[in-house]
């Protein structure tokens, strides 16, 4: 069976006079054009399009397909658009998508019009031998605005595949070529200024190993203040919760740079900017913490006996209400007079150049030097801490050591352009696991505790209140069970990270050459 | 997948008419749908506009694999495919004679292409040799065209007395009435006592009308070139009764 080929057609190539010329060859019958409207889709960290996938609805269905690619993977029936995965249908779609899009909103990117001429080509007895579709897309409801791609698509009828041949050497002589890589997804979102992949979460900083550390550091802080400025200006908008999770992280990573690259700014600043920040983040815990209950509500009602799932209903509606207000409060705090004049203060220090100062005695090093330095110390604290929790485990210590690796964490991706990129990745999947463990520990305290702070929160008078404090009994309950078999995977975990194989790597990355003569 | 026949010992009585209807009706459900046209006169080939030339004829077809698979054409329909005719088919019967378990062959041929089709509609010569044989073996269910005539109704006793007594289930027979005139006494009369005496009578009556013959002018089926029209419906008030009466139901025995 031969293939669809899909040509495309230069510009300037028109309709009519392409397929006048094709008559003077051919028995041909047009058929009524058919013109359809869709909207590409993603959420707003190109979630999909990171994966090569192209989501678009068009009528009352959703359709997903590779890019550069024709063929539909999956679709599916909606009855409105659905911007949290929890609002599609129950569908192969669903089950595809919600692993890559999980927590975050799709947004409608660029609203585009196709329009599709079928033509059938006859042989003497009047019968199709071959069909071609003259296809092009604009932007919708800008009809003047010119196609920005037009396709000659050729589909072979079964049984006839001379035809398709002697039509395909046709189009080739006559300078059509076939179009394989290319996309109106990127045309499209031209239009409207998009750029694929242009917002990640992620860091993505190119250093020198020469480069002055200061000059290095400010770079890495100029990336994080964009990130705190591309994502504040959504914050408002409360489309989803991941960009108050960006900026805080921004936040964090900001407060954690000027703090772990030592010595490299006049003390007095970076005193000053590390309080203000903390000030800032501090703003946005309690809309956090509620939103990070919000999204697991699913997860803790399946924590309970069935029985009891509807009772901790009460529970989630009390929390919806403090997180509106919470809200409030954060977009108070970013519209405030305090706010505009930290940031603005903070973007006129990382474009003033530097001056001398006996504070930044790193200053001048070269990054490589100082990013060694930093990452094995800390790499060693972490190493001390975990060791002294496998003899006596606190649950304040393993708190201590959450701390120390997510410095060491941030520390390594701020430069790891500055190491063979195999390698540092391993050593940062290593600790992620590390951090995993930990970071589950340190959740489910919280939890528990934020639980039995909440009940006395709850409006008295509710009818549900006393089934709903059982259920929130129950739950704390299986929190604590959880808690402990976390703390008690600790052990392995940590010694897993500590092996031997990956001291030696820490190592090899990280203590420069001229020490270890030393040594 | 189902396959159907589209099946009459009796010349004459609309069998070609109905497998290009029903065949037609079947693609546009979005079933992948094959009609085979086994009569070497090759009438369904011409309703549509193909030329009726199988690769390597007859002994091709029955061969079958990849020289069968390469001689169907796609019509101008969505879903629907063609095995068209040819002039060599007239000796299908003496071919199948001369081969071993000559009367499963033409199921044998079929099977392969169970997978790529939901339907597979047989559209059949006038037989009840050794090729009718290999049909009632070859298909789920083999429909009957019936012309309110005494003369059909007497054909159709032999055919399932044929049935009878060489062991083919005659619970995969389902009947319909074709070129009826209402006008006619006889034919009420006829249509009341077949309905009576016999199962597997699909209540489903096909007019005598011009509009069906013109299908040989259009070269198309009815629901093409004149979708409102009786034939029209009535070919479609058939395809409803054969999925609701055959297809959904469990084998009558």
């Amino acid at each position: 069976m031969q293939h669809n080929l899909k040509f495309k057609l230069p510009d300037g190539h028109n309709e009519k006079q392409f397929f006048g010329k094709l008559a003077e060859r051919y028995a041909l019958i047009r058929k009524p054009a058919v013109t359809e409207r869709f909207a590409i889709c993603d959420t707003f960290d190109w979630r999909l399009f990171n994966k090569s996938l192209v989501l678009y609805a068009s009528g009352n269905r959703l359709f997903l397909r590779k890019l550069a690619e024709d063929e539909i993977l999956y679709s599916a029936e909606i009855p409105s658009f659905p911007v949290f995965m929890r609002d599609f249908p129950d569908s192969e779609l669903r089950h595809q998508l919600a692993p890559i899009i999980k927590m975050r909103a799709l947004l409608r990117l660029v609203d585009v019009q196709s329009r599709s001429v079928p033509y059938r080509i006859l042989n003497p007895d009047g019968k199709t031998v071959a069909r071609l579709a003259f296809e092009e897309f604009r932007p919708w409801r800008r009809k003047n605005k010119s196609a920005l791609v037009t396709h000659l698509w050729l589909k072979p009828v079964k049984g006839y595949p001379k035809y398709s041949r002697m039509l395909a050497r046709l189009f080739q002589e006559a300078g059509l070529k076939i179009s394989k890589k290319e996309d109106v997804f990127f045309k499209s979102l031209e239009v409207v200024d998009k750029k694929p992949g242009d917002y990640s979460a992620k860091l993505n900083i190119k250093l020198d190993p020469h480069m002055c550390a200061d000059q290095a550091t400010k770079i890495i802080l100029c990336f994080l203040l964009q990130v705190m400025r591309i994502n504040e200006a959504n914050i408002e908008k409360d489309l989803d919760t991941e960009f108050l999770h960006d900026f805080r992280v921004a936040i964090r990573r900001t407060r954690s740079a000027l703090g772990q690259i030592k010595s490299v700014f006049p003390i007095k600043t970076t005193d000053r900017f590390k309080k203000d920040f903390a000030l800032v983040g501090e703003l946005s815990n309690e809309l956090r913490d509620l939103d990070v209950y919000l999204l697991n509500e699913d997860k803790y009602k399946a924590m309970l006996p069935p029985i009891l799932r509807n009772d901790i209903d009460p529970l989630f509606d009390h929390l919806r209400k403090k997180r509106s207000k919470a809200l409030q409060k954060v977009i108070r705090g970013l519209k405030a007079k305090k706010y505009a004049t930290l940031l603005k203060d903070w973007e006129a220090f990382l474009n003033k150049p530097q001056s001398d100062s006996v504070t930044a005695s790193n200053a001048k090093l070269p990054v490589i030097d100082l990013a060694r330095n930093r990452i094995y110390k800390k790499y060693r604290n972490v190493v001390k801490v975990g060791s002294q929790i496998l003899e006596n485990t606190e649950d304040e210590m393993l708190h201590v050591l959450r701390i120390h690796c997510k410095k060491l964490r941030y520390l390594m991706e701020f430069f790891s352009s500055l190491f063979p990129r195999k390698k540092i990745n391993v050593l940062i999947v290593q600790l992620k696991k590390l951090q995993d463990n930990l970071g589950d520990f340190n959740d489910l305290c919280v939890q528990e505790e934020y639980l039995l702070k909440i009940i006395k929160e709850l409006p008295a008078t509710h009818r549900q209140l006393k089934t709903t404090l059982v259920a929130i009994g129950s739950l704390v309950g299986t929190l604590g069970r959880e808690r402990q078999m976390v703390k008690d995977a600790f052990a392995k975990t940590f010694t897993d990270f500590s092996s031997p194989g990956n001291k030696e790597l820490f190592q090899e990355l990280f203590v420069s050459k001229a020490k270890e003569d030393v040594a | 997948m189902t396959t159907l026949a589209i099946y009459s010992n009796k010349g004459g009585v609309g069998k070609t008419a109905a497998a290009v209807n029903l065949s037609y009706l079947a693609a546009q459900t979005g079933a992948k749908t094959l009609i085979c046209d086994l009569d070497p006169q090759s009438s369904a080939t011409y309703y549509f506009r193909v030329k009726p030339k199988l690769k390597s004829g007859a002994s091709g077809f029955i061969k079958g694999g990849k020289q069968f698979y390469r001689s169907i054409k796609g019509t101008d329909y969505a879903n629907l495919d063609l095995l068209p005719a040819d002039f060599s088919l007239r000796n299908l019967e003496v071919s199948f004679d001369n081969l071993k378990r000559s009367k499963k062959r033409l199921r044998k041929i079929l099977k392969p292409f169970k997978a790529e089709y939901d339907f597979i509609f047989l559209d059949c010569p006038v037989t009840i040799s050794i090729l009718a044989e290999n049909i009632l073996n070859a298909v789920d269910y083999a429909l009957v065209p019936l012309i309110p005539t005494t003369l059909s109704v007497r054909t159709y006793g032999q055919l399932l007395s044929f049935c009878h007594k060489n062991n083919y289930d005659a619970g995969k027979i389902y009947t319909f009435f074709s070129m009826v005139d209402r006008r006619k006494n006889m034919h009420r009369e006829i249509i009341a006592t077949v309905s009576k005496s016999y199962t597997g009578v699909l209540q489903s009556f096909i007019p005598y009308l011009a509009l069906i013959e013109k299908m040989g002018i259009y070269r198309a089926p009815v629901a093409e070139f004149s979708p409102e029209s009786v034939a029209s419906r009535s070919y479609q008030n058939l395809w409803d009764k054969v999925q609701k009466n055959v297809l959904s139901q469990s084998k009558r025995h």
